[in-house]
């Protein structure tokens, strides 16, 4: 092993970091303030927010057993999470299941079909509760007739009535957002090798057995994201429930999410640190959603 | 035109081996430099340090006086043809040649100028208005050297630049590089695995394994005096035949006994010191030769058995086993797993070899043998290596 | 083969009837405004009216709360464009830099992206607002656009594209050609990224335009509200839907097809967006992230 007997003035001065050391840090300078600003620093805030009270004092869990205990609170999560469980069963079942429909053949039917169903992804937010507020209006919705048979309603208010809430937000939900998937799905689907494909009809499968047994399988890790992603932005409900409350003047509560009874709790009662607590109780949910993937995800894995 | 120096040059990454260690290694300017090795043997990081790419851990790189450690790649006055040739895709061809000298603010009609003259000694005069997708491989390489060469480099760095090519087309490459070299008096580093590119291109040639420099020399003088037994094992191809042999001393001075057969040598005294000791002796296919059409008789024969053999018209590689040990060293098992053959490596690494080695010879194309037959091979006595089994440093005479 | 053309013929209906779901709506809401709100209830869904009940039905949209209806477009048409290109400007050179740099601290912000972006925003808007009114930014667009123009997903793409799909031997070469780390960017690697600089324009611009919850929640002042949120203001003015709204006054003839030309006018920008994008939308999106 040879060693540096030559020049070792300067040997010495050669630092083990040379001129690129920090070398992207200036690009990713700009982006800095905004991470911290819109996405580090309000976590940190509700944290505090919640375990503090409107002096600024610690009360360690006081605020969430406060909230708790609020009469709003268990029938908001309940909600929430009949609406979740509703919306991620059609998730599941139906966006798998038209993706798998739509990987047959003759693409360009499949991708006439594709941009149908993704259409309606442009009205996302309060459009598209103000379309369907027309569509569960028995006066003049073109499903009138499936109002009637389906949900008993043959007026508005009827639509609305409670029991069917968790029902058609997460039909507004699929609407709006199962096009999007269904196209991240085929994708999906598309991933798989050709080969496989011949290999399972060669061994006598139908497209039925590929569909279930050879496709399915495979793409059950996008399964998995598409439920864990949908799960945590679900619990998060707000648009849906808001608009329709105006609508419906009383007939739906204002609190009927947790996220609406956070929004209440805020502003009407300006209790910041009860919302703060609600808050932090979908930040975790949605936090855990992120870490799960992050972690065990070969999706977002770039780097090696 | 400049020199370039490294002085010590030492990389790591941390733990482990470093990937270049205390590399000493003085190029001469408007030298043709190759850098030969193995997969891993740290010539590409070498390579980069003087580009600039790699940050150097420890020791000093000069390109002519100046020390560049700290320079960015732009200050340093080099031009570089990479692997994939990283032709900007949104680019023409002329825009990809004009590139670097647009960067450095040359007023345009010099532009135009040294674009076009690139662009002729390249031919690539037909191609300037195209986008590198449309174009074949050759031509891309073209361009490649194009953006180097109008830049007037004090060094072009050249990292393996015809490994994508096919066959002819790389035979005919190597003979073009050389050419624009050699008329631009430009000093080049050459990085490549094949030694054949390694011996047709340089004047001098550096080949390294795991990082540190084995020898530095002109091609023929790696090929008639390897320094150990790596360089003598890399360099030639097929790969140089290793044996073990004892050394004894007999009348006329020392004898070297493999298995059954017994190799008289004379002036070889400087073999005395390992007198009854056991040595690697090395022979290349091309100092075999049948002994029916050898013709001379001076004693130097072994007998074998033909395996097999391959006729290549110009001449016939014939795979002989006779009874002696192959000679088995760490490099000897490295090499056969770099080359990836499991059944020397299980050999190998049994421990106790079977008597029976297998050489390889390149024979006249008028010999006779076939699979099967029993052979009797000349040697040429003055064209034997000996190597010290335990260094694997060559035993040399004064 | 029978079975094969009955499975064919199963396979579409189950299509299509899924396509009705999603289109009809859209149908409905295309032909609503041709029609007055009695003709809505009595003639057919699908029915087109007239193009005079547009008019019309523009004309007292128009006259809602003094010409509001504009001012809801440009304000959602400032707030999008103008945070979109915050994160244009930011973002995609951070994707560039995280892919490309080794700065210590590189995989700590990869990753707070990474998770921040998966973690549903709406869980954020009630700190964010805290945030706002703590710095007294409450009632300027700033406090719109400001959060708007954080877009981790914008960031992430960029990463992705950088981390996978530009060689780095292109940048190597740029380098050695002369450039500097902010020349190589600007002449290799941002135009080699127009894909991705145009989609992460199109889904910053489309989530920023269909946002309801941050700006319903920040803005106070009606003047100063997005079309989504405009959209419920004018919800809570009609009486079309709960008759105890509205009226009282000042006569508000926001009714039905009003309403629902007012969601049309809503939609159609960012639906534009959509048909133009869709083929390089669907190539681009899915092919580089289902790329594994």
């Amino acid at each position: 092993m040879a060693s540096s007997v030559l020049t070792s003035e300067y040997a010495g001065a050669t630092r083990k970091r040379g001129p690129r050391a920090l070398q992207g840090l200036p690009f990713v300078l700009p982006y800095l303030p905004l991470l911290i600003v819109f996405g580090i620093a309000p976590t940190i805030y509700a944290l505090d927010l919640a375990f503090t009270d409107v002096g600024g004092g610690w009360v360690g869990f006081h605020n969430f057993v406060r909230t708790y205990d609020d009469f709003r609170f268990i029938p908001a999560f309940k909600h929430v999470l009949a609406y979740t469980s509703v919306w991620l069963g059609a998730l599941m079942v139906f966006v798998v299941g038209l993706a798998l429909l739509l990987h047959g053949r003759a693409n360009r039917v499949s991708a006439t079909f594709r941009f149908l169903f993704y259409m309606p992804g442009a009205l996302a937010g309060s459009a598209a509760v103000l379309v369907w507020l027309f569509m569960l209006d028995p006066s003049v919705s073109p499903g009138s007739f499936l109002l009637h048979h389906v949900l008993g309603a043959d007026i508005f208010a009827q639509s609305i009535a409670p029991g069917n809430l968790p029902f058609i937000f997460a039909m507004i939900a699929f609407w709006t957002g199962a096009g999007g998937w269904i196209v991240v799905m085929y994708g999906a689907l598309n991933t798989i090798p050709h080969d496989l494909e011949e290999a399972a009809r060669i061994d006598g499968a139908g497209p039925i057995a590929i569909a279930l047994r050879l496709k399915l399988p495979l793409i059950r890790k996008w399964i998995a994201y598409m439920v864990i992603l949908s799960f945590a932005t679900g619990t998060q409900l707000f648009v849906e429930p808001q608009i329709v409350q105006t609508a419906s003047f009383g007939l739906v509560p204002d609190t009927w999410s947790a996220n609406q009874l956070a929004y209440q709790l805020a502003f009407r009662y300006a209790d910041f640190n009860g919302a703060a607590a609600i808050a932090v109780d979908l930040l975790v949910i949605g936090l855990a959603a992120a870490v799960l993937i992050v972690t065990r995800g070969g999706l977002f894995r770039a780097e090696d | 035109m400049a020199s370039v120096t490294f002085e010590g040059v030492t990389k790591s990454y941390g733990e482990g081996p470093p990937a270049v260690d205390g590399l000493d290694l003085g190029i001469v300017d408007g030298e043709f430099m190759v850098l030969v090795g193995p997969s891993g043997c740290g010539k590409t990081t070498a390579l980069r340090m003087v580009a600039g790419l790699e940050d150097i851990t420890d020791g000093v790189v000069r390109i002519g006086d100046r020390v560049v450690n700290d320079l960015t790649p732009k200050r340093r006055d080099i031009a570089m043809v990479f692997q994939s040739y990283a032709l900007y895709p949104h680019l023409s061809v002329r825009d990809n040649i004009a590139f670097p000298l647009k960067i450095a603010k040359v007023p345009k009609d010099q532009i135009r100028t040294r674009v076009d003259d690139a662009a002729r000694i390249l031919d690539l005069e037909p191609y300037l208005k195209r986008k590198p997708r449309s174009l074949s491989g050759g031509q891309r390489q073209r361009v490649a050297m194009g953006r180097a060469i109008v830049r007037q480099p004090a060094v072009f760095l050249m990292d393996e630049p015809l490994s994508n090519l096919d066959a002819k087309l790389r035979v005919q490459m190597r003979a073009d590089i050389k050419k624009i070299q050699s008329n631009l008096g430009v000093t080049a580093i050459y990085v490549t695995h094949d030694q054949v590119e390694a011996m047709t291109m340089g004047d001098r040639v550096a080949v390294m394994r795991k990082g540190e420099l084995q020898q530095v020399a002109p091609p023929q003088e790696l090929y008639d005096r390897p320094v150990n037994l790596f360089v003598a094992g890399f360099i030639g191809s097929p790969a140089m035949n290793m044996l073990e042999a004892r050394v004894e001393r007999h009348a006329g001075g020392v004898a070297a006994v493999l298995g059954d057969a017994r190799l008289d040598l004379d002036d070889h005294a400087w073999l005395a010191p390992y007198e009854g000791r056991t040595v690697v002796l090395g022979i290349r296919p091309e100092d075999l030769e049948d002994a029916a059409i050898a013709g001379r008789d001076d004693g130097a024969r072994l007998r074998g058995q033909v395996e097999l053999r391959e006729a290549l018209g110009s001449e016939v590689l014939v795979h002989f086993t006779i009874a002696a040990r192959q000679a088995v060293t760490e490099d000897m098992r490295e090499l056969a797993e770099d080359v990836g053959d499991d059944r020397i490596v299980g050999q190998l690494a049994g421990g106790e070899q079977p008597a029976s080695a297998t050489l390889v010879g390149r024979f006249s194309p008028r010999t006779r043998v076939v699979e099967g037959d029993t052979v009797e091979v000349a040697v040429d006595q003055q064209a034997l290596h000996f190597f010290d089994p335990e260094t694997g440093l060559a035993i040399r005479g004064a | 083969m029978r079975i094969r053309v009955v499975g064919l013929g199963a396979r579409l209906v189950i299509l299509l009837t899924f396509a009705v779901f999603f289109v009809a709506p859209v149908l409905w809401l295309l032909l609503a405004p041709t029609k007055s709100d009695k003709a809505l209830i009595t003639n057919s869904p699908f029915s087109f009216g007239d193009f005079h009940h547009v008019a019309l039905a523009w004309k007292h949209l128009d006259a809602f709360s003094s010409h509001i209806f504009r001012r809801w477009i440009g304000n959602t048409l400032f707030y999008a464009l103008s945070a979109t290109a915050i994160t244009l400007v930011a973002g995609v050179p951070a994707g560039y830099g995280l892919a490309i740099g080794r700065f210590p601290g590189r995989r700590l912000v990869l990753s707070m992206t990474l998770v921040v972006m998966i973690v549903p925003a709406a869980a954020l808007v009630l700190p964010i607002f805290l945030e706002l009114n703590a710095v007294h930014l409450i009632g300027s667009s700033l406090s719109v656009i400001l959060p708007f123009s954080f877009f981790p997903f914008g960031v992430y793409l960029a990463y992705l594209y950088y981390a996978t799909a530009l060689p780095p031997s292109l940048l190597d070469a740029a380098r050695v050609d002369g450039c500097g780390e902010l020349q190589t960017f600007l002449r290799v690697a941002l135009p080699l990224a127009k894909p991705i600089v145009a989609l992460v324009f199109f889904f910053s611009f489309v989530a920023d335009w269909n946002n309801f919850f941050l700006p319903y929640v920040v803005l106070a002042d009606s003047n100063q509200y997005p079309i989504t949120v405009g959209l419920w203001d004018l919800l809570s003015a009609t009486p079309s839907f709960n008759p105890s709204v509205g009226g009282g006054g000042q006569s508000v003839n926001i009714f039905k097809p009003e309403l629902a030309l007012a969601t049309l006018i809503a939609v159609v920008p960012v639906a534009i967006v959509f048909l133009f994008s869709q083929r390089a939308l669907v190539r681009g999106l899915v092919g580089g992230a289902v790329k594994e």
